[in-house]
């Protein structure tokens, strides 16, 4: 899956990166942090639930796609755009992990909500981006 | 001696006071997780809000200096240190004489060590009983 990026709406610096071992803190942690840059990029209630459902769903199947049994996630907070790069995964995770974002019934939780989608490969790696935005 | 392993979990934030919050925030996922009591859980946000503040303070000239916060949970303990890449701790500048905060993170925690290098940033590592001081 691939998506050129079609705005910059992201401020220069460094991102937040968040790494956690794999295990049962993975999900309290990323929603926590997720919710708080989502509401600092100014995202409205709804989309600002759907990021902590995307954080949810990464924190449930990025574990099994991950190199070094570890969820690593940057963060890069916008003008109503949050930025999660999510990643190293092992090569083939970044497919597999959209993959496994499907619900029965509902479709494909991440492919719903992301305003842009894709994987990047980087030498044996595989890195996840996902963005979130708002334009109303 | 607080002892080195693969970190549970690693936070890397730039150094703004916007982001204290977050790590504030990010402790009661612990909390959760852990079932720390209360005010236990009262005493590790307090301590690590003032490491952190001490980071946006003092360590960096220049905006966009990271601060690094790592929590170890132990069985009975939980380790959390915050460190930073810029100056290391020192007086402040908009007071005389030292402030509350080292000697409040002393009394909150079970064991305190701060090490302080110029130019290459601080480390202070706290300690926390899993179950109340």
């Amino acid at each position: 899956m691939s998506a050129p990026v079609a705005e910059d709406r992201t401020p220069a610096g460094p991102p937040t990166s968040v790494s956690i071992a794999s295990g049962p803190l993975v999900g309290p942690v990323l929603r926590r942090v997720v919710g708080m840059l989502a509401a600092r990029a100014d995202l409205p209630l709804d989309r600002l639930d759907d990021a902590i459902l995307v954080a949810d769903l990464i924190a449930a199947r990025a574990p099994a796609h991950v190199r070094d049994d570890e969820v690593r996630v940057d963060f890069q907070p916008g003008d109503r755009c949050l930025d999660l790069v999510i990643g190293p995964l092992r090569a083939g995770g970044g497919q597999a992990l959209i993959t496994d974002a499907a619900v029965p019934g509902v479709g494909n939780v991440i492919e719903q909500l992301a305003d842009e989608l894709d994987v990047r490969p980087e030498g044996e790696d595989e890195f996840l981006h996902v963005r979130l935005t708002y334009d109303g | 001696m607080m002892t080195a392993t693969v970190a549970d979990v690693h936070l890397s934030l730039p150094a703004r006071a916007e982001n204290v919050a977050v790590v504030r925030h990010v402790m009661g996922a612990f909390g959760e997780a852990l079932a720390l009591p209360r005010r236990r859980l009262e005493d590790v946000r307090l301590a690590v809000t003032e490491a952190c503040t001490n980071v946006v303070r003092h360590a960096y000239d220049e905006p966009d200096g990271l601060m690094e916060i790592t929590v170890h949970p132990r069985e009975d303990r939980l380790e959390v240190v915050v460190a930073d890449h810029g100056r290391g701790i020192g007086p402040s500048v908009d007071r005389a004489g030292p402030g509350l905060g080292l000697p409040m993170m002393a009394t909150l925690c079970d064991e305190l060590e701060i090490d302080r290098t110029v130019d290459s940033g601080s480390r202070v590592a706290m300690s926390f009983s899993r179950g109340m001081a």
